[in-house]
């Protein structure tokens, strides 16, 4: 492991998730911190908009503890917003950008906002909530105009646009007195099952779980990120804060789709991280010029891996196709655990190719049984974390709090185990399995069968009702090139590898897996889609 | 080109739309519009390899290929001729 020369400098010792802004904008206040198309912006420059906008939702009658509604998809304007709501003293709830009116109105009755701050793009949104809902709530809309906001007319004050008054004095962060312990933002979880669930985390989870994330990546002020994950997740948060912390840049693309456009950039833009979920990795594989630009990409110093397994196939493969200075770096977490849990140090990669890793600093995990006995190594049970970054809670939830939070830790809902070496190993969701004939199925080992096959980008499995066994097991496909033997081909390597009552009735071929809110393969909507074509077929 | 225009307008509004394309223009950014995304564009991509016997490769994944209809047309008249 190198000695880095330039140790992240977190002076003063940051306690609000703010002060990495603030303390960024201090130190390098000229420092370009976000990239994003054609604007550059500079430290400084973010934290006196993000004052202003501040300074403005407090003139609007935000007080500390208010919650907030942040609603826009990731920009400049994003990242000004984030750290403006938090200034003053204010509650951040970053929602989806693909919720529909009805869900909003839903989270509006619950989270009762004192205000809503939403992009342009996404206003039609917050518009076609019913009026009473938002009576009284000023809606923000952030400006076209670098980092500017305005308010709409009808709303309570007003903030001068960006381009007004250049030679104005800056504004003055807030500095308001705010515990590090109280909430800091809520991110509505999906879960396996029910209404959504506003995870709150405190500015002490956000800042201890931040600070363990840099000390793993080893990220300094050098750093530059790519992000093309979304900031409303905890994941593409923690990009950011990280890389504010450290006085890094983020070069922020939502063109993903357009994998070679990407690529191009993080060249040009001499990219020194990477970061994805699993479908990212397989379209960078699988959809990407990434072979062409593995000699294009000498400041790429890692791409890093989390929401969800990955199979080792796509880690493998992945490994070869990228720089060879790039390690590949695989964690686990949660957005409970204010985003990240453990990590696989990436030399011990190969190693423990199916491992999430070993926890971060700070945290502690241990595999309890059904009797909530703490078991040993080898032996299966639930993961369950500690840490100063597990959340407070869920927002005005405590039932499903008490049953996710207690005197042992927080209950991940993951299934798995620990090794003689300490490292961790997740075997399945609880809530994934299935029974077939009266046999259990952990559909994970189907779907690294098929990924194994090197014929599948992705798939996912599931179970049909099915009167003679209960359970048959079927799944959806995305083939790596579609022919018409494609499935017998796969089925008959999932033959030779898994037991007879492990092999799927049936796979039908198609472009992609649905998604969940969060990111997650959707099983509920993949059940749908195949049912539909065996309707269609029949 | 203009047939081929509509018949791509017509994929993407029975696809991604519903069926419905009225506000869609030929030069609108698909991705700015919601109608793109990392999934969405496989599903063109397959939708253009197969209908026009054309490959797509890896290092054509750029928005000034794919991300309007009118790009899409010119990119295809390109592969064609």
């Amino acid at each position: 492991m190198t000695t880095s020369m330039l140790k992240p400098v977190l002076s003063p010792e940051p306690r609000l998730v703010q002060d990495f802004l603030e303390t960024s904008a201090t130190l390098s206040p000229y420092k370009t911190a976000v990239i994003h198309e054609g604007s550059r912006a500079a430290y400084a420059e973010i934290n006196d908009w993000a004052n202003r906008l501040a300074h403005g939702l407090i003139a609007a009658g935000v007080r500390p503890g208010d919650r907030v509604i942040l609603l826009s998809e990731n920009s400049l304007s994003y990242v000004v917003s984030y750290y403006g709501i938090l200034k003053a003293g204010s509650v951040v709830a970053s929602l989806n950008t693909d919720i529909k009116p009805e869900a909003l109105e839903n989270i509006i009755k619950e989270l009762e906002p004192r205000a809503v701050v939403v992009s342009p793009k996404l206003e039609k949104i917050v518009r076609a909530v019913r009026a009473p809902l938002l009576k009284g709530v000023p809606v923000m809309v952030a400006g076209a105009g670098q980092g500017s906001t305005a308010l709409r007319p009808g709303t309570v004050g007003s903030l001068r646009p960006l381009s007004d008054g250049l030679d104005s004095p800056p504004s003055q962060n807030p500095g308001l007195a705010i515990d590090p312990h109280s909430p800091a933002a809520i991110i509505y979880t999906s879960g396996s099952a029910g209404k959504p669930k506003g995870v709150m985390l405190s500015h002490a989870n956000i800042v201890v779980n931040t600070r363990s994330i840099i000390a793993y990546l080893e990220l300094t002020s050098n750093d530059i990120q790519m992000v093309v994950l979304p900031f409303y997740y905890v994941m593409g948060k923690s990009l950011l804060n990280t890389h504010f912390a450290v006085g890094g840049t983020v070069v922020i693309n939502n063109k993903f789709a357009y994998t070679a456009a990407v690529l191009k950039q993080m060249a040009e833009e001499k990219v020194t991280g990477f970061s994805g979920v699993p479908s990212t990795y397989a379209h960078l594989l699988f959809k990407s010029p990434l072979a062409a630009y593995r000699d294009k990409l000498p400041a790429l110093r890692y791409c890093s891996q989390a929401g969800g397994h990955m199979p080792a196939r796509v880690k493998l493969e992945l490994m070869k196709v990228l720089p060879e200075h790039t390690r590949l770096i695989v964690m686990y977490g949660a957005t409970e655990a204010a985003a990240r849990l453990t990590y696989v140090p990436p030399e011990r990669l190969t190693s423990k190719i199916n491992s999430i890793g070993v926890p971060i600093a700070g945290v502690s995990m241990s595999v309890v049984g059904p009797d909530g006995k703490v078991l040993g190594p080898g032996e299966t049970g639930e993961l369950v974390a500690r840490g100063d970054n597990i959340m407070l809670g869920y927002f005005r939830d405590e039932e499903a709090t008490r049953r996710a939070l207690d005197a042992q830790g927080y209950h991940t809902g993951d299934l798995g185990y620990c090794d003689e070496d300490g490292y961790f190993y997740v075997t399945e969701r609880k809530d994934d399995q299935l029974k077939v004939g009266g046999r259990r199925v952990n559909p994970r080992t189907i779907e690294e069968a098929i990924v194994e096959s090197g014929r599948a980008v992705e798939c996912i499995i599931f179970g049909l009702p099915d009167p003679l066994q209960g359970c048959r097991l079927a799944g959806l496909v995305v083939p790596v090139r579609r022919t018409d033997e494609t499935v017998a081909e796969i089925l008959k390597f999932c033959a030779g590898r898994l037991p007879k009552f492990m092999v799927p009735d049936a796979l039908r071929l198609v472009d992609t897996v649905p998604k969940t809110t969060n990111g997650k393969p959707d099983r509920a909507r993949s059940v749908s889609i195949f049912l539909e074509s065996e309707a269609a077929t029949s | 080109m203009a047939s081929m225009k509509s018949e791509i307008r017509q994929f993407i509004a029975n696809q991604f739309l519903f069926g419905d394309d009225k506000k869609l223009g030929d030069d609108d950014s698909l991705l700015e519009a919601g109608i793109i995304d990392s999934n969405g564009i496989l599903e063109l991509i397959n939708y253009l390899e197969e209908r026009y016997g054309i490959k797509v490769n890896d290092d054509e994944l750029m928005p000034e290929n794919l991300d309007t209809i009118a790009s899409i047309a010119a990119f295809l008249a390109k592969k064609a001729g």
